[in-house]
């Protein structure tokens, strides 16, 4: 097979050319151009469908990458060579991803179009939805920090643009504010990282960073202080922070669902978030030689408990959803804090899939009977059949039930941790990364099965509304009977087919992800074996292609994964056994804690026997309502007290001090200096300068005028006169 | 005795002569004439010199060109006085002070 620009690049162009073609034509195309995007997509989705077989299945080596570079712009003169490449770098990681993004984008272009039918924003809608897709699959395919860093931007504006689509909305607008300033403040890092790295390496390209690192650049470099490796790491982190909703800048990702939900599903599961957990993979090394993993599972481990503890008490479906988003970006971010590359990038995969299916359920629900309070939903499961398996194969999964892919990735990256925190010999408070997983994935099959029973089991509560409830959609469906659902090509087939790949098998070959099962053989194991951290020495001196190269490789078969751990454990001080012993354990817990979390949910909200969160713990029932308060942290206290106490401060001292002493005091000076140049003006430039020098010509031209008689003779008695003085003069 | 020095004392009274005659004289006929004198003061140094110091014929050669341009000159000079005779009707010398008429 053979690569080449030609069908590397339509990946990324073909959504972007979709995306112009809507912004400038969209509203003059049948459909205001939805066919456009959705068609785009699917062409990436077929290019990506070819790497990613010619990857998986064995034409190349398990370590090939494809590395095309080209100069962008070259400011070099003499011998300082300041050149800027960009290229692709696709290994097999990045065909994985860029199946996943192209497909699971794909479907949801399908069921937008039927959720947006009609919609006043339908054709703004199918303008961003294609660039966003566009953004993510070239950050993908980037082989540099910095393209990576553009891309980056781009997401975080689409997404700006598509929380904020419905304008009249206020509180859409707030929210899109919301995301775009908290990213923000995580780019401010990133970019400030990547300048580091620039600075010290002359060159952010991935190869170069771990052949430095494998060469040892690092040593000894610092930075205001701090070693150049642990500024870097920590700033690109914090950049992945903001990007992938870690805990300090976690507020923007709950309101992010004020767009439309299949918006919503695009940047929770797809794209956007999954970026910063990208970026922390392809920067593993970096992370380990700056030796902040311990920091990055401890803000992993707080995300993906906290995030858990306050979707118990939402009532808004998209709200659950969105903090269930959180807490699975929590455990992401704990499998490459405890060293678990594999399975924290299978978690990428896995969420990805039943996150997009999720969030397009509670789009048909929402889109089918115009509500979305849970405790105004109920008995959906009549009405809404094929949402109702679709929806419940995706909450197995996230639940981590066994033979779902949640099981497979979570279990992992549990395992992991339990040996992170109990057995690497680690600092022993550490534990707290275990501890906090295995409580959290207790509390998310708790509160994603509440969530499936209020919304489908149980009576139907549509049509009684509460005491204070107002009906805010008109009296249409007041006290109507929910049609049935039939299945529509738009609506239900992208759902089943997520639903589908929410198996577990598909990722780990074997029906429990064990290895205990195993459904296809040996070779199924693909993904453990296609994807490990990076072996920063092979990059040493590792030659580029160039832009316009055809890439040919033979055709090698799969070998025996060369990447022998039970587990994909890639932390420091591996011991084979212990992580096995901790796998078992693990998995056994998880499933344990998963049951018991089903069951309460299940005898709280079915059998009713025992009394609801909020009538037991009224108090903290309150907290999490409030979300610990972090909304209200943020805008009381940091911004109203920190921010608005410096800007008067910075008023104060721009009004007291800069306009009367430096701008007031700058007008005497200036007086001053006016009086004095206007005297030299009139005395030395006027008086002496102008009428000097006139008088002086005028003088001149008395003595010349006597000389200037224009007889010759005369001028001929002149001639003599000095020649022969002259001659005197000589002879003496 | 016929020496260099009495040559040049011929030539020297040429020479002040002519400066008297270019000095003094009002005509501008008189002043060309005058000219005439002074430059055939100067080509018989050259040939006194050319004879009794250097004793080549390089001299010879320069007084020839000197005759040359004489004539060439007085020649304009005495087309510049007919010109000039023509617009004033006189040819006295403090009447041409001005280079435009």
């Amino acid at each position: 097979m053979e690569y080449t620009v030609g069908n590397i690049a339509p990946i990324f162009l073909a959504p972007v050319i979709a995306f112009v073609i809507n912004a400038f034509f969209g509203r003059k195309l049948p459909r205001q151009g939805d066919w456009l995007a959705t068609l785009s997509i699917f062409i990436s989705f077929i290019f990506s469908a070819r790497i990613f077989g010619d990857f998986v299945f064995g034409t190349f080596a398990t370590d090939h990458f494809i590395h095309k570079t080209f100069t962008w712009f070259d400011l070099s003169h003499g011998a300082n060579i300041w050149k800027v490449n960009m290229g692709v770098y696709i290994d097999n990681m990045t065909a994985i991803m860029l199946l996943m993004v192209s497909g699971v984008a794909f479907l949801i272009h399908l069921f937008s179009t039927w959720y947006m039918d009609h919609d006043e924003k339908h054709g703004r809608f199918f303008t961003f939805l294609p660039l966003f897709t566009s953004a993510m699959l070239g950050m993908v395919m980037s082989d540099n920090l910095f393209a990576l860093f553009c891309f980056w931007e781009v997401m975080g504006f689409c997404s700006y643009s598509l929380i904020g689509i419905y304008v009249k909305k206020e509180a859409a607008g707030d929210a899109s504010l919301k995301a775009f300033m908290t990213t923000r403040i995580g780019d401010v890092f990133l970019l400030l990282g990547i300048v580091a790295l620039w600075m010290v390496l002359g060159s952010v390209a991935y190869v170069d960073i771990y052949a430095a690192i494998a060469e040892g650049k690092f040593a000894g470099q610092t930075v205001i202080g701090i070693s150049l490796a642990t500024f870097t790491a920590l700033c690109i982190f914090l950049g992945a922070m903001g990007k992938s909703a870690q805990f300090p800048l976690h507020v923007w990702l709950p309101d992010a669902m004020m767009g439309p939900t299949p918006g919503s599903a695009l940047i929770h599961a797809a794209t956007m978030v999954t970026a910063g957990v990208w970026v922390s993979l392809r920067m593993y090394p970096l992370m380990v030689l700056g030796d902040i993993t311990w920091f990055i599972a401890v803000i992993g481990a707080i995300t993906a408990f906290g995030a858990a503890t306050v979707a118990m008490v939402q009532t808004d479906i998209k709200a659950v959803l969105a903090y269930s988003t959180l807490s699975q970006l929590g455990y992401m971010i704990i499998g490459v804090g405890v060293g678990s590359y594999n399975a924290a990038f299978m978690h990428v995969i896995t969420h990805a899939v039943f996150k997009a299916c999720l969030f397009l359920s509670a789009g048909s629900i929402i889109h089918t009977v115009h509500e979305q309070e849970m405790p105004k939903l109920g008995g959906l499961r009549k009405y809404m059949p094929y949402t109702h398996f679709a929806m419940m194969a995706c909450t197995l999964a996230i639940a981590g039930i066994p033979f779902f892919s949640g099981f497979v990735s979570k279990d992992r990256i549990l395992g992991d941790a339990l040996y992170f925190g109990f057995m690497s010999g680690q600092n022993p408070l550490l534990a707290i990364v275990p501890i906090l997983g295995f409580a959290g994935a207790g509390l998310t099959a708790f509160y994603m099965f509440r969530m499936m029973f209020l919304t489908f089991y149980g009576e139907n509560r549509m049509g009684h509304h509460d005491a204070h409830g107002e009906d805010h959609h008109g009296d249409h469906h007041h006290g109507h009977e929910i049609h049935h659902e039939h299945l529509d090509a738009r609506q239900n087939v992208p759902l089943l087919i997520l639903a589908i790949f929410t198996l577990g098998f598909w990722f780990a070959g074997s029906l429990t992800g064990q290895g205990i099962v195993k459904v296809f053989g040996e070779k199924t194991e693909w993904f453990k074996v296609l994807v490990e951290a990076p072996k920063v020495e092979r990059f040493v001196n590792h030659p580029r292609e160039a832009w316009g190269s055809t890439d040919t490789r033979v055709k090698t078969e799969l070998t025996k994964a060369r990447y022998d751990h039970q587990t994909g454990y890639a932390g420091p001080n591996p011991d084979e056994h212990k992580i096995h012993t901790a796998h078992v354990i693990g998995a056994i817990a998880s499933i344990i804690i998963a049951a018991l979390g089903v069951l309460i949910a299940f005898l709280m909200y079915i059998k009713k026997s025992i009394k609801p969160l909020a009538t037991r713990f009224p108090g903290y029932t309150e907290v999490l309502r409030n979300k610990y308060y972090f909304d209200n942290f943020y805008i009381d206290v940091l911004i109203k007290k920190g921010l608005l106490g410096f800007n008067r401060f910075l008023s104060w001292f721009d009004m007291g001090i800069f306009d009367r002493y430096a701008v007031d005091g700058a007008a005497a000076v200036n007086r001053v200096l006016f009086k004095a140049s206007k005297w030299f003006d009139n005395v030395v430039v006027d008086a002496v300068g102008v009428d000097g020098t006139g008088v002086a010509v005028n003088l001149f031209n008395l003595v010349l005028r006597i000389i200037q008689s224009g007889k010759i003779q005369f001028y001929f008695v002149m001639l003599v006169v000095v020649l022969a003085s002259y001659i005197w003069t000589v002879n003496i | 005795m016929m020496g260099l020095a009495s040559y040049l004392i011929i030539s020297l009274i040429l020479f002040v002569v002519g400066l008297v005659i270019i000095l003094s004289r009002k005509n501008i006929v008189a002043i060309l004439l005058g000219i005439e004198l002074v430059l055939n003061a100067a080509a018989l140094n050259f040939v006194a010199y050319s004879r009794y110091v250097t004793n080549n014929l390089d001299g010879h050669v320069f007084s020839l060109f000197i005759i040359a341009i004489a004539a060439a000159e007085s020649a304009i000079g005495l087309a510049i006085v007919i010109r000039f005779f023509q617009i004033k009707e006189t040819i006295h010398i403090d009447e041409a002070t001005q280079l435009r008429n």
